[in-house]
C-alpha cells in the first residue's frame, strides 16, 4: 500500500487565488459593460490594450525571472482591467500600454511579485500616468456622444463651477469620468457580489463609505453647495475605490481593526481632498497614501493572543 | 472559528459494532500526555484480561492494562502515530473475553476512593490529548462550572455522537461521579446542532431528576471548528477566556469529553479498566463508514485483513484522527491507542499542492481561533528568524489547521508553524 503523507490539515476549502481573481473580474463586469455602453469604442480600446499588455508583461517578466508563469492566477488580468477602468476614455493606446507595463513591472514585480507589492499596482500606474500625461488624464469625454467633446466630471463641476449633475445620471453612469467609475449602480452590484461571496472583507468598503457619508452629511448641513450625501457617494472614483481598490488583499491590512482604520483613513483623506485641495477628486491618492501606512497599521493593530487580555485585567 | 464545508456530511443513523477478538495487540507504553508508563511484565509471561501491565511513572502518567487474555511475546519499538516509533508490549491473544457486571457501589465511596479507581483503571481524556483523567479531576482550586464536551467538531468522526446515541444514560452516570468528585455549582452539556437525534434524549435526561446532579443544562452550539477545543468551548459557553499558558481551572472551569465520562462509568460501576474504545472508520476509501468497539492495541492492518473495514479501493491517504488535526500514516501497521478517535481513508487525497505566493488577504488571521497572525509565522520560518516567532506568541498556536484550511494560496501554514515550533524548541 503506497500512501501519501503530509502535514495536517488534510482538507482545504476550494477557493484559491485564481478563484478570487476570477470573482473580482466577474464583479467588475457590470461596470465594464456600462463603460462600453456609455463611452463606446474608445473605452473598449483602452480596456483591450490594458488587459492584454498587463498579461503579456506578466508573462515576459516571469520568463525573465525564470519562474513558472503566473498568468493563470488571473491577477494580471485584474490589474489590467482595474487600470483601464480608472483611465479616461480618451487615453491613447500608447499611454495605456506604458501604464500597464508600469503597473505590472514597477507596481508589482519590482517588489517581488504578487503579494509583495506595497501599492495597488493599478493605482500606482495611474499616478504615474497622471505625472507623465497630466493633460490626457484630466480630460474626460462626455458619455453617449459620438464626437470626443471634452466635458468636466461631476466633481470638477461642483468644485469649479458650483453646479451639480442630476443624481439619476450619476447613479446610472451617464456622466463623464474615468471609464469604469461612472456607473454607481453597476459598481454597487459588483461590490455587493464581492461582499456576499466573502471575496472581500466588508470592513474596508463599509468603513470607508461610512466615513465619507458622515463627513458629507455634516458638510452638507453646514453648506449645501458642498454637495449632498448621495452626490458624494455616487460621484468620482469612490465606489470603484471602495469596492475594488481598498479591498485589494495585498496592499491593505490583515487585521480586522486595521481594516477599519484603513477604510476610515481613506474616507477622511478623500473628503479633505474633495473639499480643500486643488484637485476635484482624491480617491487614488488617498488609497495610495493608506497603502503606504499599511505595514504600520498592521504592526499597531496586532491582535492579542486569545485570553491575554484577561491576564492584564488580573484574572488569577 | 470557521465553518467547514465538510460539517455537512454528518451521519444521522450510525450504529456501533464490536470487534473484540483480536489476534495480536500492540500496546505502546506512551498512550497519553505525560511520561510513558513503566512496563510490569516480562516477555513470555501469561496475562489475563484487565491485568495491570504497566504502571504510571511520575505525576502525569497513566496505568495500562492488558486488553485481552494472552501472552506477552515481545517488547519492541512499533509504529506510533504521534511519536513515529515507540516502545510497546506485544501480546498474542487467546480468544476469550471476560464479562463485566455492575459490581461497584460508588455511593459508598468518597472522593478519594473514586479518584483512586479512576487512576487505577487507567482512564485518560478521550478528547484527543489523552491527558490522565485523575490528574484533571484534582484541580488545585474550586471549580464552579463543569463542562461536558459533546462537540465533535472535526468532521467525519462520529464516535462521540454514536456513544451519546447509544449510551447516554451511562454517560450521565459518569457525569454523576465527576460531579461528586469536584462538586461544581453548575454543569453544562455542550453539543452541536448537527447532532439532532441526540438532542431530544439529552433534553429528557437533563430535565429528569433521576441523577444526583447540581444545576445541569444542555447548550446547543453551531457546528464550528474548533468548537470542541477546551479554550474555545469555555469561551463560547461562559464568556471566560483562559489566558495563554493557563489551564481551564484558572477560570473555574473543567471540561470532560463524553467518552471520558463513559470510561469513568465503566471504571467505577463495572470495575472495568480502560481497555477498549469506540473508533470511527470513514472516508471515501472504505465501503461503508463504521464505528467499531475495539480493544486498545488492535492494529489497523488486522482490522483490514479480517474485513472489519472493507476498502473499496487502495486508499491514497490514511489519517489517524480527524481530517484537520490527524496524522497521515505511512501504512496500516499502526495500533489503536487510548486517544485514537478514528481513521479516515481517503480514496483521493490532496497531494502536494503547489503553494502560491501569500496574498496577505488576512483570511488566516480572521480564521485563527487563538487570535494570532499565522501569515507572519510563515514569513519568519521562511526567513529562519526563529527568535521573532516567540514574540508572535507561537507557543499559543493549537495547530488546529484553520489557517491552512482557508488559505487561498494553499500555503501549508500548519506545517510551517510546526517546523517553527520544532526549531524554537531546538534552539533552547
Amino acid at each position: 500500500m503506497l500512501l501519501k503523507v503530509s502535514s495536517s490539515p488534510h482538507l482545504s476549502q476550494p477557493l484559491d487565488t485564481r478563484g478570487i481573481m476570477m470573482r473580482v473580474t466577474m464583479a467588475l463586469l457590470p461596470a465594464t459593460a456600462a463603460s462600453i455602453y456609455f463611452f463606446g469604442l474608445p473605452a473598449l480600446k483602452v480596456i483591450a490594450f490594458c488587459v492584454s499588455t498587463s498579461i503579456l508583461t506578466e508573462a515576459v517578466i516571469m520568463l525573465l525571472r525564470k519562474k513558472k508563469t503566473t498568468i493563470d492566477d488571473c491577477s494580471a488580468l485584474v490589474t489590467g482591467l482595474l487600470l483601464a477602468l480608472v483611465l479616461p476614455p480618451q487615453t491613447t493606446g500608447y499611454a495605456a500600454i506604458v501604464g500597464s507595463i508600469f503597473a505590472i513591472a514597477i507596481g508589482k514585480h519590482i517588489f517581488g511579485g504578487l503579494g509583495s507589492n506595497i501599492f495597488n499596482p493599478a493605482l500606482i500606474a495611474r499616478a504615474f500616468l497622471m505625472a507623465a500625461y497630466p493633460k490626457m488624464l484630466t480630460t474626460f469625454s462626455s458619455p453617449c456622444s459620438i464626437d470626443a467633446a471634452s466635458c468636466a466630471t461631476p466633481l470638477a463641476l461642483r468644485k469649479f463651477s458650483h453646479s451639480f449633475v442630476p443624481l439619476w445620471d450619476l447613479f446610472i453612469g451617464r456622466v463623464s469620468g474615468s471609464i469604469g467609475e461612472t456607473s454607481a449602480i453597476c459598481l454597487i452590484i459588483g461590490g455587493t457580489y464581492l461582499l456576499v461571496k466573502k471575496i472581500a472583507d466588508w470592513r474596508l468598503p463599509i468603513s470607508m463609505l461610512a466615513v465619507v457619508s458622515f463627513i458629507a452629511l455634516t458638510a452638507a448641513k453646514i453648506n449645501p453647495t458642498n454637495g449632498s450625501l448621495l452626490f458624494h457617494l455616487f460621484s468620482g472614483g469612490l465606489l470603484l475605490g471602495a469596492f475594488f481598490m481598498a479591498t485589494d488583499p495585498v496592499t491593505t491590512p490583515v487585521t480586522k481593526k486595521g481594516r477599519y482604520i484603513f477604510g476610515a483613513g481613506c474616507g477622511i483623506l478623500i473628503m479633505i481632498i474633495r473639499y480643500f485641495s486643488g484637485l476635484p477628486e482624491g480617491v487614488m491618492y488617498s488609497i495610495l497614501f493608506m497603502n503606504a501606512l499599511t505595514p504600520l497599521i498592521n504592526r499597531y493593530t496586532r491582535p492579542r493572543p486569545f485570553g491575554s487580555k484577561a491576564v492584564r485585567k488580573g484574572v488569577k | 472559528m470557521i465553518k467547514l464545508k465538510e460539517h455537512g456530511y454528518h451521519q444521522d443513523d450510525i450504529r456501533s459494532q464490536r470487534f473484540l477478538n483480536p489476534q495480536k495487540l500492540l500496546l505502546p507504553l506512551s498512550q497519553h500526555a505525560g511520561k510513558p508508563s513503566t512496563c510490569q511484565v516480562k516477555v513470555g509471561q501469561e496475562i489475563d484480561e484487565g491485568q495491570l501491565i504497566a504502571t504510571e511513572d511520575g505525576f502525569i502518567s497513566a496505568r495500562l492494562h492488558s486488553p485481552n487474555k494472552g501472552k506477552v511475546v515481545s517488547l519492541v519499538k512499533v509504529n506510533h502515530p504521534n511519536l513515529k516509533r515507540a516502545l510497546a508490549i506485544t501480546i498474542q491473544c487467546t480468544p476469550e473475553n471476560k464479562q463485566y457486571h455492575h459490581s461497584g457501589d460508588p455511593d459508598r465511596l468518597e472522593k478519594e476512593g473514586l479518584l483512586e479507581i479512576i487512576k487505577d483503571k487507567g482512564v485518560v481524556g478521550m478528547g484527543g490529548a489523552a491527558f490522565p483523567s485523575y490528574v484533571k479531576l484534582k484541580p488545585p482550586v474550586e471549580i464552579d462550572t463543569l463542562i461536558i464536551n459533546g462537540c465533535e467538531c472535526e468532521p467525519y468522526l462520529t464516535t462521540d455522537y454514536c456513544l451519546m446515541l447509544e449510551n447516554l444514560k451511562e454517560i450521565f452516570m459518569g457525569i454523576e461521579i465527576i460531579s461528586r468528585i469536584i462538586k461544581p455549582k453548575r454543569i453544562i452539556f455542550a453539543i452541536e446542532e448537527n447532532k439532532k437525534r441526540v438532542l431530544k434524549q439529552l433534553n429528557l435526561f437533563t430535565s429528569m431528576r433521576k441523577f444526583n446532579l447540581p444545576k445541569i443544562k444542555s447548550a446547543v452550539l453551531k457546528a464550528r471548528y474548533p468548537q470542541g477545543g477546551e479554550k474555545q468551548l469555555i469561551h463560547t459557553l461562559t464568556g471566560r477566556k483562559v489566558p495563554p499558558g493557563r489551564l481551564p481551572f484558572d477560570v473555574g472551569c473543567l471540561v470532560h469529553n463524553v467518552a471520558t465520562c463513559f470510561a469513568i462509568y465503566q471504571a467505577v460501576y463495572l470495575d472495568k479498566p480502560f481497555i477498549e474504545r469506540l473508533v470511527s472508520f470513514c472516508g471515501s476509501g472504505i465501503r461503508e463508514p463504521k464505528n467499531v468497539w475495539v480493544k486498545i492495541g488492535t492494529t489497523l492492518s488486522e482490522l483490514i485483513e479480517k474485513k472489519i473495514i472493507e476498502l473499496n479501493q487502495e486508499p491514497e491517504k490514511i489519517i489517524c484522527g480527524g481530517p484537520m488535526m490527524g496524522v497521515a500514516l505511512s501504512g496500516p501497521d499502526y495500533p489503536i491507542l487510548k486517544g485514537t478517535g478514528g481513521f479516515i481513508f481517503l480514496g483521493k487525497a490532496l497531494g502536494q499542492v503547489q503553494e502560491s505566493p501569500c496574498l496577505r488577504c488576512g483570511r488566516c488571521v480572521d480564521a485563527c481561533p487563538m487570535s494570532l497572525l499565522p501569515l507572519e509565522y510563515v514569513r519568519s520560518v521562511k526567513k529562519e528568524a526563529y527568535a521573532q516567532l516567540e514574540n508572535l506568541s507561537l507557543k499559543d498556536c493549537i495547530e488546529c489547521g484553520c489557517c491552512a484550511y482557508v488559505c487561498p494560496a494553499k500555503i501549508p501554514l500548519t506545517h510551517y508553524i510546526k517546523t517553527g515550533k520544532y526549531y524554537v524548541a531546538k534552539s533552547k
